[in-house]
């Protein structure tokens, strides 16, 4: 079933369309990946479909409902999750109680602090920052931050996870337990969207992928259609797609 | 939270029995009881607010339109005291409401210039409606209680314990997990699934409405008030003061500051190079605060002694 | 309606002071970033210079009708250099460690530094409100249509003169476009090897020095005292935000539309008089409310 409907997503900049005319469906269970060139509009996508930046035309549909106007919390509460490309705790909260505030408010369960701190240390084990809770934000390693982010996000009980290029700034090893992560992650039942550079993850966790330039959708299928799509190794000039 | 109960408890306790333990009778130490208890209630009610992250220039503004809001229910309706109380707590309230309203998406530095315009203006709109303000004369009305200010000051001790009660209910609920996200970070904080706008204007309007029943108070206790007094900036200036010198985002700050802070000041009232600039003293806590000692009187005792009964940790 | 062309005169000579006086504010504001709320003292304290300059060169000195113009050519740079060198200072004490905390603190020192120098001034010098007698003030000049006094005059050509110099300076010197890219983008600007600290402590001392400039001249239209900075501080602001964050060209039409408003109002509206004391207020929420997703760097 779809799970998000975009349809015809506009979005201008100073009379510049950052996001122009865009479509696309994310299944339930099935992962989305967003690539493209920098400037593409990627980001700006995400900041439209979680309720961050008003949209300039279009709608966005979620579980069926219309969100477009909603307000992101609304959205949220709906089901609704996301990271940030550059990962934005709350530095003046440990680490249990950044994840405490998805648990708290991320939905209509949990209102009660107790249940809500306690599903927030798990989900803080589940991630693998068991042995951190108590430590203050600003001492976390970037993985760990990213981490932190996954926790919390997965704390107002996402049915959609927005993932705003998870990979970057990982070393090798660290995107290798992320990956893994993200796996646990869906066999939970989330359903991922990712933003991705990095096309190794693309390729492993994708199910479909969708390639944007300049605003546009330039090309949509599965990760071996797209890489071979001659529109899309154009609009990457110069970059190889990683084998 | 049940240790700093009990002390809120045997706080409130020695509070209450204030006036039987021989203050009673002294009439201008019962003065400042009353007045320590009204600026307690503003501090409170302006840390607060700075707990979302705003920083508001306008409480002194609602504590004048308190004050006038009794006068001139008074005036007009002979409407006794305790209910002007009520009325001016409705009027602030709805005041308030518009303003948070308005000034909602505002980045701190424009809210706070936002809330001192706010705070400017009313001096000039009092100037300018002397038929209901008094003018440049002011305004008056008879005494609370005809003067006795052991009766006034278990009205402004209820004030207080209700400003004291949602300074705690927010620190010891949930409601903490909210308003320091919202400070944190706003926009994540949305996207955790916080209704921003609806933490930031509620507590601004509670807030407010408890700056206002200060203002309140005030106006009857002291009879009388002119737009220079009422819109004196120098009270947004206290609000502010206090709980920065005592401790932001707690509730044990706003209260020690005060009462360090006014003792001070009736001390320096009176001493002459001080008299009318005694504020001074102010900017130079801000200052001070700011540069070296950013969670205040209580961040240094909680460095220095260890514990400390009313913690200040989250 | 006889009485308009005189308005728009002095609206429009007005203006000329309230440019001089937000200009340095906006420049602080779009430079550092930072919002200065003892801007208002900065002019205050250029006032005092004036009207210490004012006794020193009638009283003991008694150069008589020379006063008035003395008090432009020694007061204008002593005030300007004395207020950058207070500024410069505060800068490196207090300011510069505050840079890397939350906005919020900084909007804090500047206010408690506001508080600091109205209240210090206050107790040094005293809480009274004086006025300079300089004869610009009274001496008219007839246009016909309206009579202006030398002393509108002189503070408009001034202001006016001060404002040009700043705008060519930050347009045309190498200073100027260090500031400007400072402005634009603070990580650019270091990796080109700009020293943006000196450039801050350049633009706040700069921002001082124009504000002591504009208070220097405030003695030949107002009373002087320790609590003129609040009423200067919220007007600027209303000029700074009617203009647009980072805008300098639009200081001057904001300051324009300010000087005539004020004017018109006084002029024409019933009880304009004091109307005119609120307008600031309006300006602000008017355009808080037109523009609602706040302002952008």
């Amino acid at each position: 079933m779809a799970l998000l409907e975009v349809t015809r997503l506009v979005r201008r900049f100073r009379g510049l369309a950052a996001v122009d005319d865009l479509s696309f469906t994310v299944d339930e269970g099935k992962t989305l990946a967003i690539i493209g060139p920098n400037g593409a509009g990627k980001s700006t996508t995400f900041n439209l479909i979680s309720g961050l930046l008003p949209t300039h035309g279009g709608s966005i549909r979620l579980r069926g409902a219309d969100v477009t106007r909603a307000p992101a919390h609304t959205r949220t509460r709906a089901g609704l999750g996301r990271t940030f490309q550059v990962v934005q705790p709350f530095l003046d909260l440990d680490v249990l109680d950044n994840v405490t505030v998805g648990a708290l408010f991320g939905s209509d369960r949990h209102r009660d602090l107790a249940a809500a701190r306690a599903e927030a240390a798990r989900l803080c084990a589940f991630v693998g920052l068991g042995e951190h809770l108590t430590r203050p934000v600003a001492s976390l390693t970037l993985a760990d931050r990213k981490r932190l982010e996954l926790a919390r996000a997965l704390a107002t009980r996402p049915a959609l996870l927005l993932l705003d290029e998870v990979m970057e700034g990982l070393t090798p090893a660290e995107e290798r337990e992320a990956i893994t992560l993200l796996g646990r992650i869906r066999a939970e039942g989330v359903t991922l969207l990712l933003i991705e550079h990095v096309m190794s993850t693309v390729r492993d966790l994708s199910d479909r992928v969708v390639v944007m330039d300049y605003g546009k959708k330039l090309a949509e299928g599965t990760y071996a259609e797209i890489s071979r799509d001659p529109k899309v190794i154009q609009a990457y000039l110069g970059t190889e797609a990683e084998a | 939270m049940r240790r700093d109960l009990a002390g809120w408890a045997a706080f409130l306790i020695v509070v209450a029995g204030l006036p039987w333990l021989g203050l009673g009778g002294d009439r201008y130490l019962m003065l400042l009881a009353n007045v320590t208890l009204m600026f307690m209630t503003l501090a409170l009610s302006w840390d607060v607010v700075a707990r979302t992250g705003q920083l508001s220039l306008a409480h002194g503004a609602f504590f004048g339109l308190g004050a006038y809001s009794v006068a001139i229910a008074f005036k007009l309706w002979a409407l006794p005291p305790l209910l002007g109380l009520v009325f001016a707590a409705i009027v602030g309230g709805a005041i308030a409401f518009a303003l948070g309203v308005v000034t909602l998406r505002l980045r701190g530095i424009y809210f706070a210039i936002a809330t001192l315009a706010f705070a400017e203006v009313w001096r000039t709109v009092a100037l300018q409606v002397p038929d209901l303000s008094g003018g440049t004369v002011g305004i008056a009305m008879p005494p609370l209680f005809e003067g006795d200010r052991i009766a006034s000051y278990y009205v402004i001790g209820t004030i207080f314990v209700l400003a004291l009660s949602l300074s705690l209910a927010v620190r010891w609920s949930r409601w903490q997990y909210a308003v320091t996200a919202v400070r944190a970070n706003d926009t994540v904080a949305r996207v955790m699934g916080l209704d921003v706008v609806r933490v930031k204007v509620g507590l601004f309007t509670a807030s407010a409405i408890l700056a206002t029943l200060a203002g309140a108070f005030y106006m009857p206790f002291i009879t009388h008030t002119d737009p220079f007094d009422a819109f004196d900036i120098g009270r947004s200036v206290s609000a502010l003061v206090f709980p920065i010198f005592g401790g932001l985002y707690t509730s044990a700050g706003p209260v020690i500051g005060t009462i360090v802070m006014r003792s001070l000041e009736e001390y320096l009232r009176v001493t002459p190079p001080w008299k009318d600039g005694y504020q001074v003293v102010y900017g130079l806590v801000i200052v001070i605060a700011v540069l070296f000692m950013p969670r205040g009187l209580l961040g240094l005792a909680q460095r220095y002694a260890g514990r400390w009964p009313w913690r200040s940790s989250r | 309606m006889e009485a308009l062309p005189q308005t728009l005169l002095f609206g429009v000579l007005r203006s000329g002071l309230y440019a001089l006086t937000s200009l340095g504010l906006a420049i602080s504001l779009g430079v550092i970033g930072v919002v200065n709320f003892a801007h208002g003292e900065f002019v205050m304290l250029g006032a005092y210079i004036g009207f210490w300059l004012y006794v020193l060169l009638s009283g003991p000195l008694g150069l008589g009708p020379a006063v008035s113009p003395l008090v432009i050519v020694i007061g204008i740079p002593l005030s300007a250099v004395a207020l950058y060198l207070v500024a410069s200072g505060i800068f490196r004490l207090a300011l510069r460690p505050v840079l890397r905390q939350p906005e919020l603190n900084q909007m804090l020192l500047t206010f408690g530094l506001s508080i600091l120098l109205v209240n210090g001034t206050s107790i040094t010098l005293s809480p009274q409100a004086k006025d300079a007698n300089l004869d610009w003030r009274f001496d008219v000049f007839d246009l016909g249509f309206a009579s202006v006094t030398y002393a509108r005059l002189a503070v408009f050509a001034v202001c006016i003169v001060l404002v040009l110099a700043s705008y060519v300076l930050l347009q045309r010197s190498r200073l100027g476009k260090q500031m400007r890219a400072v402005a634009q983008n603070r990580l650019g600007a270091q990796i080109v090897g700009i020293h943006v600290d000196r450039v801050y402590e350049i633009a706040f001392g700069m921002s001082a020095a124009l504000a002591a400039a504009a208070g220097l001249m405030l003695v030949f239209q107002t009373q002087v005292s320790p609590y003129v900075g609040l009423g200067t501080l919220l007007k600027a602001f209303s000029i700074v935000v009617l203009a647009g964050l980072g805008n300098l060209t639009g200081v001057l039409w904001a300051s324009l539309i300010l000087g005539l408003a004020e004017q018109i109002v006084s002029q024409y509206v019933p009880g304009g008089s004091a109307l005119r004391d609120g307008l600031f207020f309006v300006i602000i929420f008017a355009v808080l409310l037109a523009r609602p997703g706040g302002l952008r760097r």
